[in-house]
């Protein structure tokens, strides 16, 4: 085949066929998941629950495929590995996502209630990619040593396993919200009494109070059978719908106005089509939030989705670190000076602050739970601008070596 | 009370944000010492938000974060911060390290995981056994004899010195670091110079077009080697689409160090030559126009120049000829590949291969003020007159409104080097290596405790009860623990489980009475009684 042939190929590959199917998939696994949650009359649960699970789990297979022929196809048609550009490395941050749910969540945990929510996200970041596309093409020379092979694929894993974190933490918040008024209009309840489980370091010496994460699943369980369809309503209700899509426009808009600046920098009308990119960002993920509130019943315990999230991060750190630092040996070896403070490194930077400020809140004993939880989300922020913010606008301001 | 303060984890944190601030403000304003071109355009307001935004952003040395006097103060701080917090975590690890042993439980049955067995083995020789098992697991042990708290027993625990051990060494690393950078800061020097291929230069200090020597960098420091250029290569893919990306960067260098030795070499983009302990590396080219102007006549000027590639893909640089009368100064715009179009005029492409130069020059006269600092490639046209703009071919020459002659006999190359000594990359990389070494176990080395405790049977062996505490990620302690008591039964001579899966239909009330069978109990198990927090009662035993 020839290379424009390869290129038409991997871009099939990729949406339609990968893209349709983990949307489908999703769409099966978040149908599974509601279903397998409701109760019918007769105290059974739905068996079409299980089979929307499994035909989500071998569209999740098949498109994670479809996604790896993509990467190969490319590869062939550039000529090199697929780490060049904004695209390609959302395309293997989606696929990361899509085998860590797959992998780690569904095949190790055993929470494939959660997939729904990671193919989600995988599905969110190739709809991005797509903003950003690019055809496959070479790349320049200094791009060529393996210190940034290692760097930029560490780079991109990390920030896979940070997108995971990010739905963890954010399903947290809204489903500990939730919980939390629950158990405050319960007689007798107290508001708190879930606390985060495993985690953070105790002091030397101290002992941790903590609860299982059983005792937690086990109220909301016996809280599900007390209350069926009223009890998720309740707890629905415990997030107020338009708070939650005003405020993730806000936090949403806090990144994706580089897409609106961007098509002004390339001379754009005002309400040219990087407006429009800008504001289909804004509307998706308002779409989203309300998608999780809709699905908050049907979530694991908050302490569960806490405890992930700080998992996720925990083990995505040191290798964002590894990352960083192998940043440093490249811009020292090519260019003479480790460090720079240029947008891209100072980013990179903030991103590892971010998080490590995440980790220390959750050391600290009277900042669990709801606070990391908003750090999370902020460190996200962070890493977001970093990827979308610096490489489309900031480096358009004033470019580098 | 300020010390206090400062040792609080929050307070690090308050910093770290406040720090943070400023590495985003500094990412979205550009930064002096990395672009002082786009920093002036901002100040004169050409570029950026104005000229009052500007003023606001300088007092808070916003163009230059990192060098400003806040950034270096929140630094201090954050570093202060930081040794009074580890300075009573190093006392404490070091005391637990030294002397630290996990406490005996006063109440084994009671713990989170509890297993119980028979063993045929006398409860000292089965106390003695699991000091051995436990001690290769990398246990830290303490032993009582029976007496002590009624029965014999081991408490055994592993993880803290590496967890906390890896915490402290994380920690540390950022002296390293900050000692690493700092000197390096002091100690080290960049210069880039540009060369035109065929000549050279010598590694002096007013040989750079710009430097950044440290401060405890002196002349002295210049290691005197000459370099010559004898082949520089460049080549692009030749496809618009991909607006002609480099495909080839090279240039081939003789370096006569100081003692006389003589080496070449190739540089490319990633492979720096090393000279005496420092990099020369290939970062910057352009075009080397020779440009021959003549005044009625006379030869004004007649030189090489270093023309830098600008947006549009055109190449500029100026010549200024103080010999005229008055004063002659060109504006000069290379466009490499400018062919002739249907009607002859040139059709610029912005393309960076030289197919088919064209030099564009716009010529002045006044006075050029050279008595000034100027940039040798930009004409500061204020105050002189423009006598005419022409474009003159590769090995043509062209004559201007008043008579002066333009010529570009001669189109040739310069590479952009830059020489670096980086005296403290080795120990910057130490402290990035602890970093890491530091971090892993810091994240995922987990604490637990087991107990193992063997009383007598007067029928014969012993009755052994093993119980287990998990102070992080108790979910995998559950496994952790099943794994752990079949390895003690086996070395305890223990009567073998029946199958692998037994013990998990045995009912807690076979606890004891029945030889073969485990009770291993856990959160999961439901055993009512069992809290889920343990008593603090036991702890007291350490101190
Ligand atoms: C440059 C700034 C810092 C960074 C990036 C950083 C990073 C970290 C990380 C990643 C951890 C491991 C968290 C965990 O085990 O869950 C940690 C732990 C810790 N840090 Fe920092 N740290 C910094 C500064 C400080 C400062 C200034 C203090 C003291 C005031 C401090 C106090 C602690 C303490 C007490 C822990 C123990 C938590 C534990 O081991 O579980 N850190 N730090």
């Amino acid at each position: 085949m020839t290379q424009p042939e390869l290129a038409e190929l991997s871009r099939f590959l990729f949406e339609p066929l990968a893209l349709s199917l983990l949307t489908v998939s999703m769409v099966a696994y978040l149908y599974a998941m509601s279903a397998r949650h409701v109760p019918r009359p007769d105290g059974t649960v739905a068996t079409s629950g299980r089979r929307a699970e499994q035909a989500g789990f071998v569209l999740a297979v098949l498109g994670t495929i479809a996604l790896a022929a993509h990467i190969v196809v490319r590869t062939l048609a550039a000529e090199r590995m697929p780490l060049g550009n904004m695209f390609e490395f959302s395309t293997i941050i989606a696929l990361t996502t899509v085998v860590v749910g797959l992998v780690v969540v569904v095949g190790r945990l055993k929470r494939p209630d959660l997939m729904g929510f990671l193919l989600l996200g995988a599905v969110l970041t190739m709809g991005a990619a797509l903003l950003v596309y690019t055809e496959p093409g070479p790349l320049q020379q200094v791009l060529g040593t393996s210190w940034r092979a290692i760097h930029v694929s560490a780079i991109v894993f990390a920030a896979g396993l940070f997108t995971v974190a990010f739905v963890f933490g954010a399903l947290y918040l809204l489903r500990d919200t939730a919980e939390r008024h629950l158990r405050a209009s319960m007689p007798g309840g107290s508001v708190g009494a879930a606390r985060a489980v495993d985690l953070a370091d105790d002091d030397l010496g101290t002992v941790p109070q903590r609860t299982s994460p059983d005792t937690v699943e086990g109220d909301v369980a016996e809280l599900e059978e007390q209350f069926g369809k009223e009890h998720r309503r309740r707890m629905r209700a415990a997030i107020d719908p338009v708070r939650l899509a005003v405020g993730t426009l806000l936090g949403t808009s806090a990144v994706s106005w580089v897409f609106w600046v961007e098509g002004l920098r390339a001379g754009q009308d005002l309400f040219g089509s990087g407006f429009t990119r800008f504001v289909t960002v804004d509307i998706v993920m308002v779409l989203a939030a309300l998608l999780a509130r809709w699905a908050v019943p049907y979530l694991p315990s908050a302490a569960t989705l806490d405890a992930m999230a700080y998992r996720t991060i925990a083990f995505a750190f040191p290798i964002w670190s590894f990352a960083v630092i192998t940043g440093a040996i490249w811009a020292e070896q090519s260019w003479g000076r480790y460090w720079g403070w240029d947008p891209k490194e100072t980013s990179a930077f903030l991103t590892w602050v971010a998080y490590a400020g995440y980790l220390h809140a959750r050391a600290t004993r009277g900042m669990k739970g709801r606070n990391a939880g908003w750090l999370a989300i902020l460190a996200f922020g962070v890493l977001m601008f970093t990827y979308y913010g610096v490489n489309l606008v900031i480096s358009g301001l004033h470019s580098y070596a | 009370m300020a010390w206090r303060w400062l040792t609080r984890m929050k307070t690090a944190l308050i910093i770290l944000a406040v720090l943070g601030v400023q590495t985003l403000l500094a990412t979205v304003v550009p930064q002096e010492p990395n672009v002082p071109a786009t920093v002036a355009d901002w100040r004169s307001g050409v570029a950026g938000p104005g000229t009052a935004v500007s003023q606001v952003i300088d007092v808070f040395g916003g163009y230059d974060v990192y060098g400003s006097p806040l950034f270096l103060a929140l630094l201090l701080l954050l570093f202060t911060s930081l040794t009074a917090c580890l300075v009573p975590r190093i006392r404490a690890f070091w005391r637990s390290a030294r002397h630290g042993r996990p406490p005996l439980s006063r109440n084994i049955t009671r713990q989170e995981h509890v297993a119980t067995f028979a063993s045929p083995l006398a409860a000292d020789e089965v106390h003695a056994r699991t000091r051995t098992l436990l001690a290769r697991r990398r246990h830290r042990l303490r032993s009582a004899d029976a007496d002590d708290l009624g029965d014999g027993q081991v408490a055994a625990e592993k993880g803290i010195v590496s967890r906390e051990g890896g915490s402290l060494l994380f920690h540390l690393s950022f002296y390293v670091l900050l000692v690493g950078i700092v000197l390096g800061q002091l100690t080290g020097f960049l210069g880039q110079v540009g060369v035109v291929e065929g000549s050279g230069f010598t590694d002096t200090s007013q040989a750079y077009w710009s430097t950044q020597p440290g401060r405890w960098w002196g002349y002295d420091d210049h290691t005197d080697f000459q370099l010559e250029l004898d082949e520089f290569r460049v080549d692009w893919v030749r496809d618009v689409r991909f607006g002609g990306t480099p495909s080839l960067f090279e240039a081939d260098v003789t370096v006569t160090e100081a003692d006389g030795d003589v080496r070449t070499d190739t540089i490319s983009p990633n492979v720096p030559m090393v000279v005496d302990g420092q990099k020369i590396h290939l970062l910057d080219w352009g075009y080397a126009p020779r440009i021959v102007v003549s005044d009625g006549g006379r030869v004004v000027w007649d030189g090489t120049t270093t023309a830098r590639v600008t947006d549009d893909g055109s190449f500029r640089t100026a010549v200024k000829a103080p010999g005229a009368d008055p004063d002659v100064g060109l504006a000069v715009a290379l466009y490499p590949w400018a062919p002739p179009g249907e009607d002859g005029t040139p059709q610029i492409t912005g393309a960076p291969w030289a197919d088919d130069p064209l030099l564009v020059v716009a010529a002045y006269r006044g006075d050029l003020r050279l008595d000034q600092v100027q940039d040798v490639n930009r004409l500061d046209t204020t105050g002189l007159d423009l006598v005419d703009t022409a474009f003159v071919r590769l090995g043509g020459e062209v004559e201007l409104a008043d008579g002066t002659t333009v010529a570009f006999p001669e189109l040739s190359r310069w590479a952009g080097l830059q020489v670096s000594r980086r005296p403290t990359v080795g120990l910057l990389l130490a402290g990035a290596a602890l970093l890491l070494a530091g971090l892993v176990p810091a994240l995922y080395a987990y604490r637990r405790r087991v107990w193992v405790r063997a009383v007598d049977d007067p029928a014969g062996g012993s009755m052994v009860t093993v119980a287990g505490r998990a102070f992080q990620r108790p979910d995998a302690f559950t496994g952790e623990f099943e794994d752990l008591v079949p390895l003690l039964r086996q070395e305890l001579d223990a009567v073998p489980e029946d199958g692998p899966d037994d013990h998990e239909d045995a009912a807690p009330d076979d606890r004891g009475t029945d030889d073969a069978a485990v009770a291993v109990t856990s959160p999961k198990g439901g055993d009512a009684s069992a809290p889920t927090t343990p008593t603090s009662g036991e702890e007291k035993v350490t101190t």
